[in-house]
C-alpha cells in the first residue's frame, strides 16, 4: 500500500487482540499464546503495544532489523518510509530483502512491509516510497513513536526537529562497522539529536552512505554497516520503544546509548540540551531550566 | 583580559592514541575536534568530544565548557549511518 496517510484507511479498523492469559484457564495454553513470554516482562503493555502506530524512517540495515523487532514484540501498526531500492550489496545485513528484490530493484520499504507481514500476520505494515523531507509535520501527529533508521545527518535532522515539534518521541539509531549509537528524545523539554551535534555534522549533512541513492553526494563510510552491531542497536531502539508505549518512561534512556563492539563496551554518555539548538524556544527551554534550578536547589 | 591557555590531551577512541595540546579558554570545542581529526588525518565524518560521560557542546568554548588544565577528553566518532 503505497503514500496513503495516518488517520484514513485500514489502520482506523479495529485490530484482534489476543485475550489476556490470565482469561484462559485451558492447560498448555501458554505454549500456544504467540505473546507469553512478553507477558512474563512486567512492565510491557501488551495493549499499549498492539494499539500503538508506530513509523519507522528508513528501510536499510537499521530499518530491516527494527521493523523485525517491532513485529515480534507485538506491534500491529507499522508504517515504513523509504525512497531506495534493493541492491545486491544490501542481502547481507537485511532480512527481508530477498534476491529476486535485488533483481527486481525492489522498494526498500516495500519489501520490509511484506516481510514484515509475512512475519507477523497480525501486523499491518505500509510503505510509503519517497522522502521524509517531502512529509509535513502533521504527517507525525498520526504516530504515537517515531523511530528514525536513516543513514544520512540531514534526513535525520529533518525526521528529528519534525517529530519534536509534532511532541512524538523520537528514538534515532546510527552505526558504523563495530560502532553504534541510540538516542531517544522526549518532547517537550528532552534534549534532541540536533543538540548533541557540532561543526562536523555540519561538514557531512546532506552526504549519504547510501550505494544505491541517485543523484545524492556520497562520503565514504569509515566503515561499512555491520549486521552484528546493527541488531544490537535496533534491539536497543525496540526495547526504548517498548517502555515509552507502555508508559514506562521512568524506564527509558535519558542519555545516549553508545555502543563500541570493538571494544566490547556500551555505556551511556550524556547529551546536555543546548540553549542554542532551534528545536527548543525560549517558552519551552523556560520549563526546561525551571526544572533544573528547582532539582538543584533540593 | 588575556585568555588563560593551558595544556590537555585528547585522546583518539579508535586508535588509543594520545595527543597534546596547548589551548586558550576562549577556543571551542568545535576548534578542538578539527585540530585533533586532522592531526590524526581522521576520515570525513562527525566527530564528538567527550569529557568524562558528557558531550561537549560543538560552539562552546573551553571555558564554558568546564574543561581544565591536564583534562583528558576523548574524540569519539558520532556514528551516523543506518
Amino acid at each position: 500500500m503505497r503514500g496513503d496517510w495516518p488517520g484514513t484507511g485500514r489502520f482506523n479498523s479495529a485490530l484482534p487482540i489476543p485475550p489476556r492469559m490470565e482469561e484462559r484457564v485451558v492447560p498448555g495454553a501458554v505454549d500456544q499464546d504467540r505473546f507469553d513470554r512478553s507477558r512474563r516482562v512486567g512492565w510491557i503493555d501488551l495493549d499499549a503495544v498492539f494499539r500503538s502506530r508506530v513509523l519507522v524512517i528508513g528501510a536499510g540495515a537499521l530499518g530491516n532489523e527494527v521493523a523485525k523487532c517491532l513485529a515480534l514484540s507485538g506491534f500491529r501498526r507499522i508504517t515504513v518510509v523509504d525512497m531506495d531500492h534493493v541492491v545486491g550489496s544490501n542481502l547481507n545485513r537485511c532480512l527481508f530483502f530477498s534476491g529476486e528484490d535485488a533483481r527486481a530493484g525492489s522498494s526498500k520499504a516495500e519489501s520490509v512491509a511484506r516481510g514484515v507481514e509475512r512475519l507477523s500476520p497480525d501486523t499491518r505494515a505500509r510503505a510509503i516510497v519517497g522522502r521524509i523531507e517531502q512529509l509535513p509535520v502533521q504527517f507525525y501527529e498520526g504516530f504515537d513513536v517515531v523511530l528514525g533508521c536513516l543513514d544520512n545527518i540531514s534526513a535525520r535532522v529533518h525526521a528529528n526537529s519534525h517529530a519534536y515539534l509534532a511532541r512524538r518521541p523520537y528514538i534515532d539509531g546510527g552505526m558504523e562497522g563495530l560502532t553504534g549509537k541510540v538516542m531517544v528524545c522526549l518532547p517537550p523539554d528532552g534534549p534532541c539529536i540536533q543538540c548533541g551535534m557540532n561543526k562536523s555534522h555540519a561538514k557531512v549533512a546532506g552526504m549519504r552512505f547510501s550505494c544505491t541513492g541517485e543523484g545524492v553526494v556520497f562520503h565514504e563510510p569509515r566503515l561499512a554497516a555491520e549486521i552484528t552491531t546493527t541488531s544490537i542497536v535496533s534491539a536497543v531502539m525496540v526495547r526504548e520503544c517498548l517502555k515509552v508505549v507502555s508508559g514506562r518512561t521512568d524506564m527509558v534512556l535519558r542519555n545516549t546509548f553508545y555502543y563500541d563492539g570493538q571494544r566490547n563496551v556500551s555505556e551511556e554518555l550524556e547529551v546536555p540540551l543546548d540553549p542554542r539548538c532551534p528545536n527548543h524556544p525560549s517558552d519551552v527551554l523556560q520549563v526546561s531550566e525551571n526544572h533544573i534550578t528547582s532539582g538543584s536547589v533540593q | 583580559m588575556v585568555a588563560l591557555t593551558f595544556r590537555l590531551k585528547v585522546k583518539n577512541a579508535e586508535t588509543g592514541a594520545t595527543v597534546e595540546m596547548e589551548l586558550d579558554e576562549d577556543n571551542t570545542v568545535d576548534e578542538m575536534i578539527e585540530s585533533a581529526a586532522t592531526f590524526w588525518n581522521k576520515d570525513m565524518g562527525a566527530y564528538v568530544l567527550r569529557k568524562g560521560k558528557k558531550v561537549l557542546r560543538g560552539g562552546s568554548t573551553l571555558k564554558d565548557s568546564g574543561v581544565m588544565a591536564e583534562d583528558v577528553l576523548e574524540l569519539i566518532p558520532d556514528p551516523e549511518g543506518g
